[in-house]
């Protein structure tokens, strides 16, 4: 049996003042991600998935209820203490890729670790290791602009393990990459996921890129809708996701 | 339509407009507060000591408008980047380039014409404001000082009016040029660095060249005069700017070089920042360390005249004291202060001369001040004369020569010094009489009133103003009552220092003003290119937050980052002023007197400002923490 790494029990948000008009974006969620596992996390716009990713990624606070990633409660932590968390056991791609542009690639990747007082002998071959795995050695020392998205999004990624998190969240990662890039990202991801043994969420809304995960969790207003698990081939699971995002009246938002 | 949708954008950005709007209304005013000191010929050449002091505030014109042209430029800059973007959608979505322009160039225009009235105003409060504050703080009068002058309100409205007209041309140029594309990416454009070769070699060369010769032709601004001026003024300002454009960026690559200190914690972040920032800052920096050696400069300036009016009050006498026929008074005032020396001396007065006492001389010998003597000492300049009186009667200023008797010599000039130097406070006194040091036969045959005259010297006169005032007020009095003169003039220490001060306290007053001045404009110009960037780095903190970077670690990476962008202007700056300061040699004793003063002024001006930066730009880029 594998231990969980990401426990989320009826993680309540809401927005406004108390008196003032509220709006809840989370209404009572509970998941729980195990060791090496890919989840994506789908749902339509509003429902509450960029939310969830806030409050798990310790960007914003629940109203109520219980999170804990590997082993910590994360709840009850100080800004600080929150801060080292992410820099220390999580990774993040965005859909925007996030990287710094004043700097080299190289030196956004090892800027996790600056930040962790390694010392710059040991970081020189963490970075290397995983520009390998990633295949973006030959771009290291080029600046963001003059690397295309593809690049960008693995140097991103590169940046997020550079750390080895316990968790990868990734935020539409190929939101903003073209059919090609963002296939080859994702085999990326699985790969990652099936050899390195890296633990993956996944927001996205995008069928493609969901039918790579292992599992899906839909959300819909703001509560857990339903839960599909991958059992044959890519393609047939592409098929059972488009026909939940159907069920769940949002066809319409799906690519 | 256009016009309309332009408008209605321009009052949704209106917080980034007031930012532009105070800028140009701030540059306004300080040009204009320059302008009421400038154009008031009048006033300027009565209130101060040097005589080329209308060249140095022409120069001082020269150079503001200088600063000036290029405030205003980067503030029309900023205008189009803020409006970039949405001018470029205008267009895609088919409005023509001419009317684009057109609205750009007229936006500017209006903009350019409000903060032209409102600058004109808040200058002609501000001048006022500033002139009575310090003419208050520097107890002086000024007299002719207009904060509101005509002449000065149509050269700051001609000024800028040209200014904003071709300002708001090379924007419509520059929108003209840019194609629909490179407007709506305006902001994915980055701020790469340029690699930089021989042309920057040659660049600092040309800068170290320029430095070079600015500050040879002021420290020898004495054989040079008005051409000196103009290359010191003209080959310092291009040596700064070429230093600040070729070697800081080269600096900062070298910090980033440096790997251990790179991958230290935020370290690679806050150097990267700094490139970005010194790359774009170059031209911001160079005017900034100019104002600052500007407005420094003019405070130790003025504040170097006004020191120096005690050393020359030292000059003309070693006394601090001198009171002939003292009354209880003068004794009274003379217990009032440390005195560390005092001596009286007898004296009796005829109507054909003054006839000194020589046992008296000889009992308590007095000092001299030697610089008008052959033994003239510049670090020992005050001695006690040692000269022996052997004879009877020694004498100077008789008329003519030949009534010297066979008993009377010739007075050595020691003594000459002392009796007539030290002892003799008006003119009044000797009214063409003879002086001499007697023996005490032959004084006492001297039919004359006797008197006595007290001297002395205290720890500090510049303590004892006002006892010294009334002690002079009451010897003015002697002198007027007995030779019926009107006002007779004085030359004790005291009057002179008082008369010297007077005299330099404009010139003091003006170093000041154009002090605060620069260094006002100064501050604006450098915060408002700071903030103006300000927005550019939001994304970036908050994904350094995202990735897990500590609160504090970011704000300190920001004090990092500002102090280094804020300290060398400032070194540079206090570089340019001390070495500047030998200007003034060749009419000050010493120039460098009190410069701490306002150097410590600008250093808490800066400071605070430095830190006032960083709280704004803290708060427009740090994310809010959840």
């Amino acid at each position: 049996m594998k231990a969980s790494v990401l426990e989320v029990r009826d993680v309540q948000k809401i927005y406004g003042n108390r008196g003032e008009s509220q709006s809840h974006a989370l209404k009572g969620v509970s998941l729980t991600i195990q060791e090496g596992e890919f989840v994506g996390i789908m749902g339509p716009s509003g429902s509450g998935k960029t939310t969830l990713l806030n409050v798990i990624s310790t960007l914003d606070r629940p109203t109520d209820g219980f999170i804990q990633i590997a082993g910590t409660d994360i709840t009850q932590m100080k800004q600080n203490q929150l801060a080292d968390f992410r820099s220390q056991k999580l990774g993040f791609i965005f859909q925007d890729f996030n990287l710094l542009e004043n700097l080299t690639v190289y030196e956004n990747i090892a800027l996790p670790l600056s930040l962790q007082g390694v010392s710059s002998s040991e970081i020189a071959p963490k970075v290397h290791k995983v520009a390998q795995t990633l295949g973006i050695q030959e771009i290291l020392q080029k600046y963001p602009v003059q690397i295309s998205g593809g690049q960008k999004q693995r140097a991103a990624a590169a940046r997020a393990l550079v750390h080895d998190p316990a968790i990868l969240l990734a935020d539409e990662p190929t939101g903003s990459l073209d059919s090609k890039n963002a296939k080859s990202l994702l085999e990326t991801m699985t790969d990652l996921n099936e050899n390195h043994g890296v633990s993956i969420m996944m927001v996205t809304h995008d069928a493609f890129s969901a039918s790579y995960c292992r599992r899906i969790l839909f959300i819909q207003d703001g509560k857990l809708y339903t839960e599909i698990h991958r059992t044959q081939d890519r393609q047939q699971f592409f098929k059972q996701i488009l026909d939940v995002l159907a069920e769940l009246g949002a066809s319409h938002d799906v690519r | 339509m256009l016009l309309k949708l332009s408008l209605s954008s321009m009052r949704k950005m209106m917080k980034d407009y007031l930012v532009l709007l105070i800028g140009l209304v701030i540059s306004i005013t300080i040009f204009y507060m320059f302008q009421t000191l400038a154009l008031n010929g009048d006033f300027t050449k009565q209130n101060s000591v040097i005589s080329s002091i209308q060249l140095v505030f022409n120069v001082g014109s020269v150079l503001l408008a200088f600063i000036t042209f290029f405030y205003i430029f980067y503030a029309n800059s900023f205008l189009l980047s803020l409006r970039r973007k949405e001018l470029g959608m205008y267009m895609i979505l088919g409005a023509k380039k001419r009317k684009i322009s057109q609205i750009l160039f007229l936006e500017t225009l209006v903009l350019g014409i409000i903060s032209l009235v409102i600058g004109t105003i808040a200058g002609a409060g501000l001048a006022s404001g500033v002139g009575s504050l310090l003419m208050k703080q520097l107890d002086i009068s000024l007299e002719g000082y207009q904060p509101f002058y005509l002449p000065s309100i149509m050269m700051t409205c001609g000024f800028f009016l040209v200014l904003f007209l071709l300002t708001s041309s090379v924007n419509a140029i520059k929108l003209a040029r840019a194609t629909e594309l490179d407007l709506i990416r305006a902001e994915q454009q980055n701020d790469r660095v340029q690699r930089k070769g021989f042309a920057t070699v040659l660049l600092a060369l040309i800068g170290l060249a320029g430095l070079a010769a600015g500050y040879y032709a002021l420290v020898h601004m004495e054989e040079l005069r008005e051409i000196g001026l103009f290359i010191a003024a003209s080959a310092t300002t291009i040596g700064t700017y070429l230093i600040f454009i070729t070697l800081l960026p080269v600096f900062v690559n070298a910090l980033k070089k440096n790997r251990v200190w790179n991958e230290r914690k935020l370290n690679a972040f806050t150097f990267a920042q700094l490139r970005f920032r010194v790359n774009n800052l170059t031209k911001v920096l160079g005017t900034v360390a100019m104002l600052i050696a500007l407005g420094v400069g003019a405070m130790a300036g003025g504040m170097a005249f006004q020191k120096n009016v005690s050393l020359m009050a030292e000059m003309g006498k070693v006394y601090d004291v001198i009171i002939h026929k003292p009354v209880p008074a003068d004794y009274e005032a003379l217990k009032a202060m440390t005195v560390e020396e005092q001596n009286t001396y007898r004296y009796k007065v005829d109507d054909a001369g003054i006839y000194y006492l020589k046992d008296d001389l000889l009992a308590d010998p007095p000092l001299i001040n030697t610089i008008g003597l052959e033994d003239y000492d510049p670090d020992n300049r005050v001695k006690r004369v040692s000269t022996s009186l052997p004879s009877k009667v020694y004498s100077v200023y008789d008329h003519p020569e030949e009534n010297l008797g066979p008993d009377i010599e010739s007075m050595p000039p020691d003594w000459q010094e002392a009796v007539t130097g030290e002892f003799i406070n008006s003119y009044e006194m000797i009214n063409g009489k003879a002086v001499r040091i007697v023996d005490q036969t032959t004084y006492s045959g001297i039919q004359g009133e006797e008197r006595s005259v007290v001297l002395a010297r205290v720890d500090d006169f510049l303590k004892y103003k006002q006892e010294l005032k009334e002690i002079d007020e009451r010897q003015t009095r002697l002198y007027a009552d007995e030779t019926g003169a009107e006002g007779p003039q004085l030359y004790s220490k005291y009057t002179t220092y008082a008369s010297l001060y007077a005299f330099t306290s404009g010139t003091m007053f003006m170093g000041f003003f154009l002090g605060i001045a620069f260094l006002a404009m100064m501050a604006s110009c450098l915060m408002f290119k700071i903030l103006s960037g300000a927005t550019r780095d939001k994304d970036r903190y908050s994904m350094l937050r995202k990735i897990g970077v500590r609160q504090e670690w970011l704000v300190g990476s920001i004090y990092k980052e500002l102090f280094v962008v804020f300290v060398f202007p400032a070194l540079i700056g206090l570089v340019h002023v001390l070495v500047g300061m030998n200007m003034f040699s060749f009419i000050l004793e010493e120039p460098y007197v009190g410069i701490w003063v306002p150097i410590s002024i600008f250093l808490v001006i800066y400071t605070f400002y430095y830190w006032i930066t960083v709280q704004l730009y803290k708060g427009i880029v740090l994310p809010k923490e959840a």
